[in-house]
């Protein structure tokens, strides 16, 4: 063989260019699909911020490491969440998912609470990106119009008709029900939509009171509890309001045959604040791990609950469950529309009906969950543990109405 | 029923005066508005938290140990932090700064005990007394002892004590008092101590009457502000009395008005103060009312 100049140059040339082509092969099984956002890790809403933020990790360290990815018109890739901490600021929210647009970010998760998303949602909105999310559940949210935004929960109106019915089903019938909304969004509206609903149940609803959004004493509330004695008192509280509430009652000696903290007694760190006064509070029941649902990625919601237990310690937490669900909703999205096109993704998420760990995902035309697949149950503390105990179709356990009295739970 | 809101209005007044009078102190003798105030009212909480969930500490046993801390914590504060602002700036140079130290603190709390709530429950902590129809929660109770306690505490310390005597002459005339050998950053360093370990007193107290969490800091700023502006500033005297006054306002409010508005009630008389009578109910001459 002749070695001249040429083939010396040609050879050297080819070593070169082989690793550079190997890259390039290697550079495409890892693409990604990049999806933004922002949740509140620091601020008032980090608590919950949290429990959102572990869920869509969860996810992703899921597909990334255990399914080496998602296939999408036959290439693989890589799922890439970016998320910035808003600081539960509206404002501060809104820069950073503007930040994303402006960094060509085609997909975007939600932050917590309804006034977080509802500016964020309007950005994105308008530039015509989706967004899946699972803090936003206030009715301003879908009565705008919007067509890109979902949420994996019902809008806040719809939430508690469950509880209504579970109300309209008691025997002995509850003679006076009273209502104690937070003054914020989301629980005013959470606690409107009920009242309308049980008004049409023909509920005796006698009592309605508003409280401050951050409440430091709840002893008007106990007295008026004192003095008008209701069967029933649904509070629509935030976790740290209702514990408030409750330790109040409890140390007043205060009784209320069902009492019903919207938010807190899911929490297993509110349940041990309380010991064995938790037993019989009633709550919204969004999830339970213990549910039969099977999913296309994690297997099933026990298999989802098992991982995250063995990946993350913090406590597992219903928003935990939704926030690996929007991810979930992405990639059967994207691999039935076969595209990362976002309007073609938005297309088939707007038509989803599918099984999930956390229940069958399907959305109002508004954007919003169907109450029926993505409504809350009624859930109730028995021995310690959150049960579901309504509808029956989904009971964990049988409910115990009247509860127990403080001064039993003292015995 | 009006007795027991009374009474309700009372604990919860407690409660403000406590976690006020280190602010209202600071403000009298240094003239710093001290915005990470609240922040130290949940260091207290949190300490107090900590000590019973790890070391089965009752809160009430662990307050002289918080205190000390506090006091360590609020000198080495003054002496470093808020001196260093004065002499090279301002007032209000030390005005952002203690802003900046209280954002600081709440993130270091979230980062140490994450952003969950935490609630301080001993044994007695569902347990309450009666006294014909009024029930007023065991812990409500001790706290308002807490509070009442230790605010005698204080005001006989600046009363009657030769501390006192020299952190009230460097109050009414800081060149004077440096003139008759008082060394005034040490003394004003003792004034940010006692501040601190009152703010730490009032965080154990809250801790025990309701759950709290990092963002809470700003709640507990505000109040002593509005405590400050209607009892007066520098007196443990006008903290108590703007304090109760602020709880039973509070609560009847709520009892009478609505729940929703004790508030609005509490800024409504906050700018009402402040236009008849901007000294305060007890108010007098330290430096940070002149």
């Amino acid at each position: 063989m002749k070695i001249d100049r040429r083939t010396i140059l040609k050879t050297i040339g080819t070593a070169v260019a082989m690793p550079a082509i190997g890259r390039s092969a290697q550079a495409q099984a890892t693409d990604t699909i990049v999806i933004g956002g922002s949740v509140p890790l620091s601020g008032r809403a980090a608590e919950t911020g949290l429990n959102v933020n572990n869920g869509y990790l969860a996810a992703q360290k899921f597909i990334n490491e255990e399914l080496n990815g998602i296939e999408v018109d036959g290439k693989r890739y890589k799922i890439d969440i970016r998320l910035f901490d808003d600081a539960s600021d509206p404002a501060r929210a809104s820069t950073l998912i503007q930040r994303h647009l402006d960094d060509g970010v085609q997909f975007f998760l939600g932050s917590f609470g309804s006034n977080i998303v509802l500016p964020t949602a309007a950005i994105v909105e308008r530039a015509g990106k989706p967004m899946m999310q699972t803090g936003g559940a206030s009715d301003q949210i879908y009565t705008q119009g919007y067509k890109n935004i979902f949420c994996m929960f019902p809008r806040a109106s719809r939430q508690l008709y469950n509880t209504i019915e579970y109300f309209a089903s008691l025997k002995p019938a509850p003679k006076s029900i009273m209502f104690a909304m937070a003054n914020d969004a989301f629980s005013k509206t959470l606690a409107e939509g009920a009242i309308a609903f049980g008004k049409q149940k023909g509920l005796p609803i006698n009592d309605i009171i508003t409280l401050p959004e951050n409440i430091t004493d709840a002893s008007s509330l106990v007295n008026q509890i004192r003095g008008k004695k209701p069967d029933v008192l649904l509070a629509t509280t935030h976790d740290q309001n209702s514990l408030l509430i409750a330790r109040q009652l409890i140390s007043s000696n205060v009784d209320v045959p069902l009492l019903y903290l919207s938010l807190g007694p899911q929490l297993k760190s509110f349940r041990d604040a309380l010991g064995n006064f938790a037993n019989g509070l009633f709550f919204q029941q969004f999830w339970d791990e213990r549910s039969p649902y099977k999913d296309a990625i994690f297997g099933s919601a026990q298999g989802f609950a098992s991982y995250y237990g063995k990946h993350f310690k913090r406590d597992m937490a219903y928003h935990t469950a939704s926030g690996a669900a929007c991810i979930v909703a992405y990639v059967h999205a994207m691999k039935a529309a076969n595209s990362l096109d976002p309007a073609k993704v938005r297309e088939k998420l707007a038509a989803l009906d599918v099984e999930s760990l956390y229940g069958r995902i399907k959305f109002t035309p508004e954007g919003d969950g169907d109450p029926l697949h993505l409504g809350s149950t009624v859930g109730q503390v028995l021995k310690g543990n959150a049960e579901v105990v309504f509808p029956e179709a989904s009971r964990t356990a049988a409910p115990t109405y009247p509860a127990p009295t403080w001064a039993q739970k003292r015995g | 029923m009006t007795l027991q809101t009374l009474v309700d209005g009372l604990v919860l007044g407690g409660l403000f005066s406590l976690a006020a009078v280190g602010f209202s102190l600071l403000f009298g003798v240094l003239g710093v508005v001290n915005l990470a105030h609240g922040a130290f009212v949940l260091i207290g909480g949190y300490a107090a938290w900590t000590l019973l969930d790890r070391f089965g500490i009752d809160p009430l046993l662990a307050l002289p140990l918080i205190m000390l801390g506090m006091f360590c914590l609020g000198y080495a504060f003054q002496r470093t932090v808020i001196q260093w602002a004065t002499k090279r700036a301002s007032l209000l140079a030390s005005m952002l700064l203690t802003f900046g130290f209280a954002l600081m603190i709440r993130n270091a709390l979230v980062l140490v005990y994450s952003p969950d709530f935490k609630s301080v429950t001993p044994s007695y902590a569902f347990d309450s007394l009666s006294f014909g129809e009024v029930t007023v929660g065991l812990t409500r109770v001790a706290a308002l002892l807490v509070s009442v306690v230790l605010l005698a505490l204080l005001a006989a310390m600046l009363r009657f004590t030769s501390l006192g005597r020299t952190i009230r002459a460097t109050a009414q005339q800081e060149q004077a008092a440096a003139l008759c050998g008082v060394n005034i950053r040490h003394v004003f360093a003792l004034t940010a101590g006692v501040s601190a370990a009152f703010a730490g007193a009032a965080g154990v107290a809250i801790g025990l009457v309701m759950p709290f969490s990092p963002p809470d800091e700003t709640l507990w700023t505000i109040n002593a502000f509005v405590v400050v502006t209607l009892g007066g500033i520098g007196s443990p005297a006008g903290a108590l009395v703007g304090g109760l006054i602020l709880g039973v306002i509070n609560t009847m409010t709520a009892e009478l008005v609505g729940a929703a508005f004790p508030n609005a009630m509490m800024f409504l008389l906050l700018v009402l103060m402040l236009v008849v009578r901007p000294a305060g109910l007890l108010g007098n001459s330290f430096k940070g009312s002149r």
